[in-house]
């Protein structure tokens, strides 16, 4: 029975991300966009042993994937509840865990696509060096990563406005996508970056995305069960406490 | 066999210090349509959190069917139509109703016979966000009905339809009323609730102050209603003898008074000009006006 429902719940959430793509389009092409610019310019270069445009994969597509995650479950959420359909859902028979895990699973297809788009763009320069195995690998692992950040995204929609939810939400991302290796090697960047880095979520599935084409990762798998928790402790309170 | 749809016993709810319901008691029987009625803030929208399961049940007792609100078995059980509710404007009529069909746990295919009931079928390909009001307002109604409820609670559901849609939605429901469905309607429109309620409760200050037939309401006050057209102004009609209320309603001025004809006489004599003159017993609006005076007065006491 509940996995009828949660197929009707993924069904709706799917139809309406495709019959409106606006806010998703922006979602895809701004990081692939991003992608295709920077491949270019140093995808052939090489860093620790990895060409660019293969390491590009893994760091701007943990940005990519999060751009999704984060942002479509909690500005979504935002929206039913303003509209009142979040409340007319809380009436109802289904369970609520249901609906939001319909719209987080509804968010992965294109988080899928936003790689996708990235390997073949890597591709096309003739500089990814990585077997598909390990690229699944890394698609499997940004996807299941991606979890305590559409929490997040969910602990703000319960709050906030859908305009306000995006602003919070890209006041996390942006940042944080700045300073977690994720858009520039930390090599780069100032000592103390790096040092903040490492209290990021951000950095760690950047790090374990990496860790898919080069091997390690066991500390930040730890690192983002911990966060998983806290975020599901968040997004609790939050709904909890949520504004009808 | 347990005919009662929804059983309110003694609750009580608080939000911090302020108690927004004080004991409340309120019944509705299969087949019944029982109108909550009440100013703002008298704790309709609190009760009816309270009987969906919105809120927890903080003291007191909430059965829905005999089953507990909070329990998704319970809800399947239980339909709602909220007003104003922003339904997904990129999904279909058909494929909300179909959708709601399967959350409900019945067949898709049962959607169709609802669409027919609500009038629907030609815009079963239509986005919701492309219906007007009336045809949102049926479109909530029929996904409220495709479970087929024992119990349907209506949040002001006839705000902003016309006259020939607020009188289809009625029929609707009359229909279902008749197969055994109870409504609770939550409604500002007095008269309205006259008309389709078989009882009225009448909620003030978080308790019920009244909960009778609505004709059993009206034939409580003592009070006429003397209607007429007249020159005079409403400060100077306050002060006529004998005048308890008074209201303007389009050209027409309404006076309350338990003395009508001590009033006419008196109103006659100041005004040579009065015209469309008529006396009426008190309406249901009147009633519920007079109860809520009594229970505020009660308060301030």
């Amino acid at each position: 029975m509940n996995a009828r429902i949660f197929g009707i719940e993924v069904l709706d959430e799917l139809r309406g991300i495709l019959r409106e793509p606006a806010a998703l389009f922006f979602s895809i092409l701004m990081p692939v966009g991003f992608f295709a610019f920077f491949v270019s310019l140093f995808g052939g270069q090489s860093t620790d042993g990895m060409s660019t445009a293969t390491r590009m994969v893994a760091t701007f597509g943990t940005f990519g994937v999060l751009s999704v995650t984060l942002m479509n479950p909690g500005i979504g959420v935002a929206d039913d509840r303003q509209r009142g359909w979040l409340r007319a859902k809380q009436v109802s028979s289904v369970p609520v865990w249901l609906t939001l895990a319909a719209k987080v699973t509804a968010a992965l297809p294109y988080a899928v696509g936003v790689l996708l788009a990235m390997a073949v763009t890597a591709g096309l320069t003739g500089s990814l060096r990585a077997s598909p195995a390990s690229l699944l690998r890394l698609a499997g692992v940004l996807l299941l990563g991606a979890l305590p950040f559409a929490l997040l995204g969910l602990a703000v929609g319960f709050q906030a406005s859908p305009n306000t939810s995006a602003g919070i939400l890209n006041a996390i991302l942006i940042p944080s996508a700045m300073v977690s290796d994720l858009w520039m090697p930390l090599e780069i960047l100032p000592d103390f970056i790096g040092r903040i880095a490492q209290f990021l979520p951000t950095y760690h599935l950047g790090q374990l995305a990496l860790a898919q084409l080069n091997g390690g990762g066991l500390s930040h798998v730890l690192v983002l069960l911990g966060m998983t928790g806290v975020a599901a402790m968040l997004a609790a309170v939050s709904y909890r406490n949520v504004r009808l | 066999m347990n005919t009662m749809v929804l059983q309110v016993r003694s609750v009580r709810h608080r939000y911090g210090h302020t108690l927004a319901l004080d004991g409340v008691d309120l019944t509705v029987e299969a087949g019944e349509c029982v109108a909550l009625l009440g100013p703002n803030g008298a704790g309709k929208t609190t009760l009816v959190n309270v009987a969906v399961g919105l809120l927890p049940v903080q003291e007191g007792q909430v059965r829905i069917a005999g089953g507990d609100p909070r329990k998704a078995a319970t809800r399947r059980r239980l339909g709602v139509v909220q007003q104003s509710v922003g339904l997904p404007r990129t999904l279909t009529v058909g494929e909300l109703v179909g959708g709601a069909a399967i959350r409900a746990g019945v067949p898709r295919g049962a959607s169709g016979p609802i669409l027919a009931e609500v009038g629907l079928t030609k815009l079963a390909g239509r986005r919701a966000r492309r219906l007007s009001g009336g045809q949102q307002q049926r479109l909530q109604l029929g996904m409220a009905l495709v479970a087929d409820p024992e119990l349907l609670i209506l949040d002001e559901p006839t705000v902003g339809l016309d006259i020939s849609a607020r009188r289809n939605f009625w029929r609707t429901l009359t229909r279902r009323r008749e197969r055994g469905t109870g409504v609770l309607l939550t409604t500002h429109m007095i008269e309205e609730a006259a008309t389709v309620a078989d009882r009225v409760v009448v909620l003030h200050s978080g308790r019920v102050v009244a909960a009778d037939r609505p004709d059993a309401l009206t034939a409580r006050l003592p009070d006429r209603t003397v209607i007429a057209r007249t020159q005079l102004d409403p400060a100077r009609l306050r002060n006529l003898p004998g005048v308890v209320s008074i209201s303007v309603d389009g050209t027409f001025i309404r006076l309350g008074t338990r003395t009508p004809e001590a009033l006419l006489r008196v109103l006659l004599a100041e005004d040579r000009t009065v015209s469309d003159l008529r006396v009426q017993g008190a309406g249901l609006e009147e009633a519920v006006m007079s109860l809520m005076n009594e229970a505020t007065q009660e308060v301030a006491a």
